[in-house]
């Protein structure tokens, strides 16, 4: 299935809101990507997805077999400006952070060189905010571009 | 000789509750019962005396010139399966958190069966952990023994960077690779969580296809590729395979009321199987069989099935500056830094509907960390993204049992934790 026909399929389903679309095969979009990303996650992940539009965003949420949930914010400019993921299994987050790992991976590394210890992950970057937490089997976490955030749209509402 | 020694422990925890009793009477209030340690005095089981007492110490740690703050220490004797080819390896890190024994191969001094697919292939395994380091190489078996318990055959994962490399889906993790134990800050991870195995039936088959990243099987033709591995196979929890004492754990840590150099305390394995692990006048909360959490009241709103009790987080860790109007630190920015220390209380509920509240400090951690010989903090915390870590602060003074999934216990059907 390629990534034109899927976007169709995700454009369609924001046309009515609320959608359900059973895939044979899912995966994850990544952050700072445009809408074909979502497709190329939810084949990756195996997932299917469930897509939900408000005033200013869609969120599209995929479920992996395993468990793990990953919703994608896609602002009406069709940029993907922010991803969370919770369940059993913590997402590839080289695939979802996309540009942004290589400064999320320096990041949390050298958050570990104060001091010995586990800890959840807080990067505040002026350019990226990733949080991310959780225990073997139950992971949660969110990541986003605070310039990408659509006009009026609170970080609280990722999640 | 026997020498039964009963901490009675009247810390500031319990202050609360004095406090509350004065309201009682004064103001027709009755608070649920003391935030913090047990309401009555709390005892801990001796180590040496029994068989299904360990020795734990929060003691900074075996890593020369590093303290790590608010760890739990314990030894684990592990030998060569059926023999009496044993090494005993010391600073093990005990977490509530996570489900089997990890150590690394640098460590490893004995001849341990390498675990192998039905193709020959080599059986390797990546964790993730949730501060975004991984932990990566093979799966091998051992005996495990500790205080006078043993688990027999035992899959035990070795942390060993020659295995073969670390696949990417295992590094996406973003965090630093900890397979030695100057990165790990410990020479192992003792996981005793309320699970018997680390993956569990998602890692086994059934109707996911294909495997998730967790598992692989290796060869030197085909790299390692992710595989399916029975759960009698996985990597387990040494507890849920001793002999006897095998339905839980007891962690049991004295208060600290500010910080100390260290303290010691207590692993006892079983509950209600002895006479020193009764479940007593411990409050037992069930976690929701999807999540594997309990939830948190905090400032009145209900954070559901967000909240979890782990001794492997040298912290209690718990939403975020925003949410708290606590300003997070600016050299430890995963810590918390109040101007002065807070008091603070939030209320932990069961999937069973049992709740009760909880009396907990946030200390500055920037100045925490400036002492360079304490390694107890009472008032360790910071940031974490919606969630309540319960880390190792909450259990200390405190009895805290987590009952392993599957096992038959006096409070019930297991996984749960008490306390």
């Amino acid at each position: 299935m390629n990534h034109r026909h899927l976007m169709r399929r995700v454009s369609l389903a924001l046309g009515f809101g609320i959608a359900v679309l059973a895939l044979g095969s899912p995966s994850a979009a990544e952050l700072g990507g445009d809408l074909n990303s979502v497709a190329t996650d939810q084949a990756r992940m195996k997932a299917t997805v469930r897509s939900t539009q408000t005033s200013s965003y869609a969120v599209h949420e995929l479920q992996a077999a395993t468990g793990t949930v990953v919703r994608e914010y896609v602002s009406s400019a069709g940029k993907v400006f922010a991803v969370a993921w919770h369940g059993p299994f913590l997402p590839n987050l080289r695939d979802l952070l996309g540009q942004y790992f290589a400064p999320y991976s320096q990041a949390v590394q050298a958050a570990k060189l104060h001091h010995p210890g586990r800890s959840p992950v807080l990067i505040q970057q002026s350019g990226l905010v990733v949080e991310s937490g959780g225990h073997m089997r139950s992971f949660a976490g969110k990541a986003y571009v605070p310039q990408l955030l659509p006009e009026g749209t609170s970080a609280e509402e990722i999640r | 000789m026997m020498v039964v020694k009963t901490f009675e422990l009247k810390t500031w925890r319990c202050a609360g509750r004095y406090l509350s009793l004065l309201a009682a009477v004064f103001g027709g209030l009755m608070a649920s019962g003391c935030g913090g340690g047990s309401s009555t005095p709390q005892t801990i089981a001796p180590a040496g005396t029994s068989q299904n007492v360990q020795s734990i110490a929060v003691n900074g740690g075996p890593i020369a010139n590093q303290i790590y703050a608010d760890g739990a220490f314990t030894s684990v004797t592990i030998c060569a399966p059926g023999t009496s080819n044993c090494q005993t390896i010391d600073g093990v890190l005990v977490d509530t958190g996570s489900f089997g024994l990890r150590i690394p191969s640098s460590l490893i001094t004995l001849p341990l069966a390498q675990q192998t697919a039905s193709n020959g292939s080599a059986v390797g395994e990546c964790i993730q952990f949730g501060d975004g380091s991984y932990v990566w190489g093979p799966v091998a078996t051992a005996d495990v023994k500790m205080a006078g318990e043993v688990a027999s055959a035992v899959p035990v994962h070795l942390l060993q960077d020659s295995f073969f490399t670390v696949p990417s889906d295992c590094s996406s993790s973003g965090g630093p690779e900890e397979n030695d134990p100057q990165s790990l800050g410990a020479n192992g991870i003792l996981g005793i969580g309320y699970f018997g195995d680390d993956c569990g039936p998602a890692c086994a088959g059934g109707t996911i296809s294909p495997p998730t990243p967790f598992y692989y099987e290796c060869s030197s033709a085909a790299g390692c590729v992710p595989a399916f591995v029975a759960e009698a196979q996985q990597v387990t929890n040494p507890v849920a395979l001793f002999a006897t004492d095998n339905n839980g754990v007891v962690i049991e840590l004295p208060a600290v009321s500010g910080q100390e150099a260290s303290v010691t305390g207590s692993m006892v394995f079983g509950i209600g199987t002895e006479s020193n692990n009764g479940l007593g006048s411990a409050s037992v909360y069930t976690v929701d069989p999807n999540t594997g959490n309990i939830s948190t009241t905090f400032q009145g709103k209900t954070y559901t099935d967000l909240a979890f009790l782990d001794s492997g987080s040298n912290g209690n860790f718990f939403l975020d500056s925003t949410t708290t109007n606590i300003p997070g630190c600016t050299v430890n920015t995963d810590f918390y830094c109040p101007a002065s220390p807070l008091n603070l209380s939030a209320t932990n509920q069961g999937a069973n509907g049992n709740s009760a509240s909880i009396n907990f400090s946030v200390g500055n951690a920037d100045e925490l960390f400036t002492n360079t010989t304490d390694a107890a903090f009472g008032n360790l915390a910071g940031p974490n993204s919606g969630m309540f870590d319960w880390g190792l602060p909450f259990f200390f003074g405190r009895n805290v049992f987590t009952a392993i999934s599957g096992k038959t216990t006096p409070g019930g059907t297991a996984p749960y934790w008490a306390y």
